[in-house]
Order: structure tokens, then sequence, then C-alpha cells
């Protein structure tokens, strides 16, 4: 044998050896969603509100520092229409000049401009998209948390379109009660205490009429959540004593009265605000809300310095076990749109891997013998290689991590179309040098180098469609794209360097072969 | 064995024919798209709901159509998996025209469960209220939890058969398979029986699509299929000269053009998949084209004295056994898929069937003769070799 071929075998029987090494047992290719089972999510975060939210406190800061420098207005008003914006109305002309001191010391991440008696503000354009950036990390990571609490295994949380991106997509394989994982996940989860200044009333005329109906500039008009409390309406402060940030531990529990309810720990910092806030108004009421909804609104009793408190409201045991796992993983800086939901039951995957599988087992055997009846023994030869070339799109697939899905399968079907046609052209052109009296040697020769120029090109264009199929496409379509091209990658490398490496094995030996089986 | 000894057909004498003959295929197509029927978008594209259930008795599409019209979801598109009529799609169409819930992928699903809640019927509506817990979704967690109130040892692995069944099955029929099929002892079935019902009805699989990602994968398709063309265009113009790149192009037009005429025709839905297949068809019909080009530039240098016509027939006859077997084993792989490879692929599937044909009498019939037209009406000074 000739050292040159020696070394070729080497080199096939290696990669053939380390692509079953990586794809053995074939369990180590991962399944899409769409054959496992599990739910794909795009979501949304409206990362408005994140705007709104700072808006809201620099409003809160703005009226504190008037106050202070005993500047006077009429009132401030948020835009209704225009996220980030917000107009003191009526200020004191005469005093202009310090107005404009003090916006241009302390309020630099807003641009202003006075009209008449009006200061508009604006929050400036970089301003805005860093606390957008930050709401969909910070959701990111919530979801995490949430996810992680969940206990599902190998989810795949990522953020689409970069910094300036407000989606994120969720895969998660194995989900068998979709419609839980989708409120917990959807949930905001923004817990605050608050003292009760009013309430609860039926209407908000009713709660407002002690104020002359309107709502004091330090106080909020909160509904009551219907399935918690009696509904109505309450009258809030606006500032929350402790927050559900200032949990550090949530969990399932009972009450006195044995009904599922959570109980929290507060860390050290907000425990001692907790003690203040109780020991001051000890005998008023203070409100859980939950989402901007009152949970329930109990007396404080006694004041409560241990910082571990109790939350109730009527919670079934799953109830209370979901709302403890949104404290624990933290509250969402922003509201959570569903843009697409896709969930696939497990017992659909497995019979589209049945059917995958028998069809890929069907185009193999048609391949086959369709192969070996009309190229006899070169196309035994094909179907050698043909068989390598699955084993190394597995390998391969195995190697990336690439899913495997259901256009996946598609992929390796088409690729097993694809591939022979690399060895139809090579094997056709060696028919056609045949017969025009060449040798056999000379004929395998030229049939291969004058081919592949040929097979060079078609493989190239139907890779380059892959490609844009790849950078557009998503989930499914991807895994599509990817055995697609790793497939027919693959198949010049088969149907060109193995199967050459055949003819010259089996007609090197017998020397001066002269007839061709073909 | 060979198909063709020594092809000699004269492929070019037809090329009017031929012409007239696609000519007449895509206008009927784009006819039936612009004023017949049109493009069916399925939810990729167009948004909305598809559930897909499975039934524990089988129950004739009319039926359903019925109950689904009494719940005002008339408009629902109910589509049989297999014949044994246990099995179907349905597709919830927006019957409301107020645009703000159209928005709404809430809405959307909304229909969805009500879709999911007609069939099932009241009967099973007002098991569940009372507190029973419905065996054909509950997941395997909570079924052990269930059987582990009265029988704890063998709660876990009890649960775990049934749900495996379950899977396998799609649905649990009656609870005499879970004691005869499944071999779950007769007192943890009847303590089962007391507590669960066996909804007629299991969900394998929901998806929603929201209106805005629906818009933004109709653009990704768009933007995909008009760049691969694009990158096509180029890396045919770079191998060879830029008279072959326009023939491919337009013959590759040709080809998406019938393909989704066929579609439009046949009433499928255009969903993600079917765009894959249509790209595919992109660089796979090019194939068989570039083998013909190939052997077109081949010969201008052997063959300098023939007609261009002439050269073009040897070509294509040259070629021909090659051409008709590569596309014809892709074909047999695309047409298993299609047969053996289930609902959810045979779109795709179909896709690929008809691509491949149309693929291949296209560069028979079309590339070669657009190169033809080309030198006729261009001249091109340095020929059309390289």
């Amino acid at each position: 044998m000739k050292k040159n071929i020696q070394w070729k075998l080497i080199l096939v029987l290696a990669v053939l050896a380390l692509s079953i090494f990586l794809a053995y047992p074939p369990s180590k290719i991962p399944l899409g969603l769409d054959l496992s089972g599990g739910m794909h999510l795009v979501l949304q975060v409206v990362t408005d509100d994140a705007i709104n939210a700072e808006t809201d406190n620099e409003i809160l800061r703005l009226q504190e520092e008037l106050k202070k420098e005993n500047l006077t207005y009429e009132r401030i008003s948020k835009s209704a229409d225009r996220v980030g914006r917000f107009t003191i109305q009526n200020f004191d002309v005469q005093r202009e000049r310090e107005l404009r001191d003090m916006l241009d010391e302390s309020y630099k991440e807003w641009d202003y401009s006075v009209v008449g008696t009006e200061v508009v503000l604006n929050i400036k354009s970089n301003v805005a998209f860093y606390l957008r950036d930050q709401a969909v990390r910070q959701s990111e990571e919530t979801i995490w948390n949430r996810v992680d609490e969940l206990g599902l295994t190998e989810p795949t949380i990522q953020r689409q379109g970069g910094a300036g991106g407000d989606r994120i997509i969720v895969e998660l394989p194995g989900v068998d009660n979709p419609e839980r994982v989708k409120n917990i996940l959807k949930t905001t989860a923004l817990l605050e205490w608050k003292l009760v200044m009013g309430g609860p009333a039926p209407t908000e005329e009713a709660l407002l009429e002690p104020h002359g109906g309107l709502v004091p500039e330090d106080m909020q008009v909160v509904k009551g959540d219907p399935k918690r409390t009696q509904g109505g309406y309450y009258l809030l402060s606006r500032v929350a004593s402790v927050t559900g940030r200032d949990i550090r531990m949530a969990r399932r529990s009972i009450d006195q009265w044995n009904s599922p309810a959570v109980s929290f720990t507060l860390d050290p910092e907000s425990s001692r605000r907790f003690g203040k806030t109780t020991t001051d108004h000890r005998g008023e009421n203070l409100a859980i809300v939950l989402d901007g909804r009152v949970q329930s609104a109990p007396v404080i009793e006694d004041r409560i310095t241990t910082g571990s408190g109790i939350i109730r409201g009527g919670y079934t045991i799953e109830e209370a076990e979901d709302l403890a796992l949104v404290l624990r993983a933290g509250a969402m800086p922003a509201e959570i749109k569903y843009l697409e939901e896709r969930t696939i039951g497990p017992s659909l995957g497995a019979d589209s891997i049945r059917k995958g599988l028998t069809s890929i087992i069907m185009a193999l055997v048609l391949i086959l013998v369709f192969m070996v009846f009309y190229y006899r023994l070169a196309g035994v030869n094909a179907v050698i290689a043909l068989v390598f070339n699955v084993i190394i799109l597995m390998g391969a697939l195995a190697y990336f991590h690439a899913s495997l899905t259901l256009p996946g399968i598609a992929g390796i079907i088409l690729t097993i179309g694809m591939a022979v046609d690399a060895n139809v052209l090579v094997f056709e052109r060696i028919r056609e040098e045949l017969s025009q009296g060449k040798s056999v040697l000379s004929s395998i020769a030229a049939g291969f180098s004058r081919a592949f120029r040929t097979i060079l090109d078609a493989n190239v264009t139907t890779i380059i469609a892959a490609i844009f199929l790849f950078q557009f496409g998503t989930g499914p379509i991807r895994g599509f794209a990817v055995t697609l091209i790793i497939g027919i990658t693959a198949s010049m490398f088969t149907a060109i360097f193995v199967s050459r490496l055949i003819f010259d094995l089996s007609y090197s030996k017998k020397k001066k072969r002269d007839k061709l089986n073909i | 064995m060979q198909i063709f000894k020594k092809p000699n057909f004269s492929f070019m004498k037809y090329k009017y024919i031929a012409l007239g003959f696609s000519a007449i295929i895509i206008i009927i197509g784009l006819l039936n798209i612009i004023f017949g029927k049109g493009l069916t978008q399925g939810i990729d594209f167009a948004g909305g709901t598809l559930v897909r259930i499975k039934l524990s008795e089988p129950m004739p599409v009319s039926d359903i159509r019925q109950a689904l019209a009494i719940a005002d979801l008339g408009t629902s598109k109910i589509q049989a998996v297999g014949k044994t009529q246990t099995e179907y799609m349905i597709r919830t169409m927006q019957a409301t025209e107020d645009e703000q819930q159209q928005q709404d992928i809430e809405a959307h699903e909304i229909m969805g469960q009500k879709v999911v809640d007609v069939l099932r019927g009241e009967d099973e509506k007002a098991a569940i209220d009372s507190g029973k817990i419905d065996l054909n979704s509950i997941d395997e967690g909570g079924l052990s939890l269930l059987i582990a109130t009265d029988f704890p040892d063998e709660a876990e692995d009890s649960a775990r058969r049934i749900i495996v069944f379950r899977v396998a099955n799609g649905i649990i029929t009656s609870y005499e398979q879970i004691e005869q099929e499944i071999g779950i002892s007769s007192d943890i079935v009847r303590s089962l029986q007391t507590k669960t019902i066996l909804s007629r009805l299991a969900i394998l699989s929901r998806e929603s699509v929201g209106p805005q990602v629906g818009f933004d994968l109709r653009r990704k398709a768009t933007q995909a299929t008009v760049w691969a063309l694009f990158g096509m265009l180029l890396y045919i113009g770079i191998r060879f000269k830029f008279a072959y790149g326009v023939a491919a192009i337009l013959t590759l037009t040709h080809d998406i053009l019938i393909t989704i005429g066929i579609f439009s025709l046949t009433n499928r839905e255009i969903n993600l998949p079917v765009i894959a297949a249509i790209l595919t068809i992109v660089g796979y019909s090019l194939n068989d084209t570039i083998v013909i080009f190939v052997r077109v530039r081949d010969n201008l240098k052997i063959l300098r004295k023939k007609e261009f016509g002439e050269l073009l027939d040897t070509s294509i006859n040259q070629t021909l056994s090659r051409t008709i077997i590569t596309s014809g084993t892709t074909f047999i792989t695309v047409a298993s898929l299609f047969f053996f490879g289930g609902e959810v692929l045979n779109d795709f599937a179909f896709t690929m069937m008809i691509g491949v044909i149309v693929g291949t009498y296209s560069s028979i019939y079309q590339s070669c003769s657009i190169l033809f037209f080309w030198k006729k009406f261009f001249k091109p000074k340095k020929g059309m070799g390289k």
C-alpha cells in the first residue's frame, strides 16, 4: 500500500473514531424544545416603566428641594403622552435665576427649557437609554432567579438585540405546568408596606371626601385586591416603609388559623426601620401592597423589632408557595409582556422523534437501494461514504452542542439526499471518461478532479442559502440551517476524500484492474 | 445501469413552449394570490393561537366545528391529523374587530383556552370545579403527591409509570387502561377514580404568536430570501460571467414564483419551515444549473465552431443523467419525509418536493434559454465564455 494512502486511511479512521466518540451515546446531542417538549417564550420588558419610576422619584425629590429653597409653584405635572417628561407650572418668575441654578446643579440628567411661567423637563436620551438597559438587565436577572427557584433544568435565557433590545427569550425544556411558570415569570412582585391614611372606602370619592376630593401630595389611592380584601379603595402614604427589596428570606408557612401564608425576614437595616415605623404608628393600620393592590391592612398591634413577619390574605398553598418564590427571587423593575409563547408537550415531542427517525431510516434505505442498483459496486462505495457523513454530522452536532430540532431532522434527511449528489457527479464523470476509452485508474482520477469544482460551486450556493437562513432564522429553523451547513461540508469530505480513498484502496491492490464496476 | 445511454434531445427547440408553460403557471399562481385565495399565512407570520389536541374518542370534524360554532368560535380553522379522528390542530381566528384586542397576545390565548374548554364540556368543568384533578394534564410531581396520601410507598413508581404511558400515548382514555395496560394495582386505581377525572381531551401543544413577533418574522423571512438571492448572484457572478449570474437568478425567481403559486393553489399555510424550504430550494436548485453552466463553459472552449443554441443542447444532454439522478436522490429523501415525517414537517417536505421538481425542470429548460436570449439580445463582444 502506498504511504500516501496509508496516511489518508489513518486520517479518515481518526475522524470517524472522533465523531463516534463525540456522538456516543446519542443522548449527548441535546434535543431542541420541539423534540424534548418544553416552553419557548419571548418576553418584552416594558422599559417605559423604568423611566416612569425614575420620573416619579425625581418629581418627589424636586418637590422637596423646591420646598427647602422656598421656591413657589402651582404644581408639577407628569406628561401623559411622553415618558420622561414633566412640567413645573406657574413658578415664581422673579426667581427664575435661582431655579435655573438649582436645576443646573442637581438635575444634570434632565434637559429643561423655560417657557413663560412653565419649566419643561425632559430626561436626557443617554440617561433614558441607560435606565432602559438596566431595566432589561435586571429583568433578565430576576427571570434567572425565578427559573432557578422553580428548579427547572437547563434553561436558556437570552436577551435579544444587544444593549438596545428590550426582548428576552426564555427556553425551558421539560416544563409540565406551563400556566404556573408563565404566571410566575410575569408577576412584577413589587411588595411594599405602606401606612394606611384612610379607607377602605367603597368609592374613590368617598375616600377623598375628608381631603376635599383631592389626593394629598404625600399620599396615593390604592385599590384593594378583590381576591384578598373586600375590595374598595385605600388612601396610603406615598413612601413605603419597607419594600420587597429589603426581604432577606421568604417562605411558605401558615398563620395562627392554619391557613397558608408567607413568612418573611428583613435584613438588619430594614428591621430597624420597620421597628421604628411600628413603634411610631402603633395602633394604626399598615397595608401590604403587592403590584399595586392591597393584600391586607392589619393593625400594628405591637412594635416589631425582630424584622420578621407574616403576609396573609386567604392564599391557597400553591399561591403562597409562588408568592414566597417571587419574593425570594426579587421584583421585576418593569412590567413584562408576552410576545410569543410556544409550549410543546412531551408526547408530541416523542412522536416527532419517532416519525423523524422513521423518515431518516426510510431515506437511507431508499438511497442505499437506488445507489447500489444504479452504480453497482461504486454505489456501495457511495453508501459507505454516506454513512460516514451521517456519523460525522452527529459528531459535529454533539461537539458544537447544537440542539437537534425537528427541522434539524429534516436537515439530516436533506443532507442524505444531497450528499450522494457529489458521488453522482463524480461517478457520472468517471463513466464519461471510461466511455472515451480511458483506463480505469485515470478515469477515476479524472472523474474526481474534474467534478471537484462543480461540486464545490454547487455546495457553496446551498451553504450560502443556509447561512442567511441561520442569520435571520429563529430556534428550530437555526437547527435546520446548522445541520444543513455541517452536513454539506461533511459531504465534501466524505463524497470526495473518503470515496476516493475507497476507490484507491480497492484498485491499488489488484494492480491494473481493467474493469470498473460502475 | 444507465437511464440515458446517449441522450440527444433538442431542448432549445421547445424553449418558447417551456417559457409559455412557465409563464402560464406563474400567472395563474399570481392571479390566485392577488385576486383569488391569496397566500394563507400561518401563525408564525399572521399571529394567533394554534392548539393541537388529542381526543380520547373519535369525533368527526363536523362535530368539532359545530361545538365551536355554538361558542362563537366558528371561524376557527380545524385540521385533522391522521385518519383516526382523534387528533386535531385548531387555529383560532379573531372574530372581533377591536384592534386593541387583536394586538394582544393574551386575547389570542384566551381564544385558545376557550376552544379547549368548549370541547371539554360542562361536565368536566363541573368536576374540576368540585375539586377533582384531571389525570390527563397533571404533572408527575403532583400525581405522586396525590397517590401518596393513601399509598405512600407506591406513589413515586406508580406516578412515573402512568406519566410514561401518557407521554407515549398522548392521552389516557380509561381507568381500565391504567389498571390493565400500565399494571397499576386496582386499589390505587379505585382511589384515583374518586379524586380524579380523565379529560376527554389532552393538549399536545399550544402556540401563540403576537402580532409584533409575526411582523418581525415576516420581515426576517423576506430579508433572508432577498439576501440569499443576492448572495447567489454575487457568487455566480464571481465564478462565472455576469450573464450566468443573471440567468441563475431569473431561474431561481421562476422556481420561487411557481412554488408559492402552487402553495396558494393548494391552500397550504406559509410558516417558518416553508420559508426554510424555499431558501433551501434557492440554494439547491442552483446545483443543477451550475452543473449545466460548467459544461456550457467547458464546451465553449472545445466546440468553438458550434452554433450557441446547439452547444447549449449538447451541454444539457451531456449532463442530463446527472441532473436527473441528483434531483432524484434528493426527491426520494424529501418524499420519505413527506410520507413518514409527520404533520409538523409536512408543509416543509411538500415545498421541497415541488421545489426539487420545478428546480430540475427550470435548470434544464429555463436557465439555458436565458443564456440563449442574453447572447441574442446583448451580443457580448467577448462571447459567452470566460
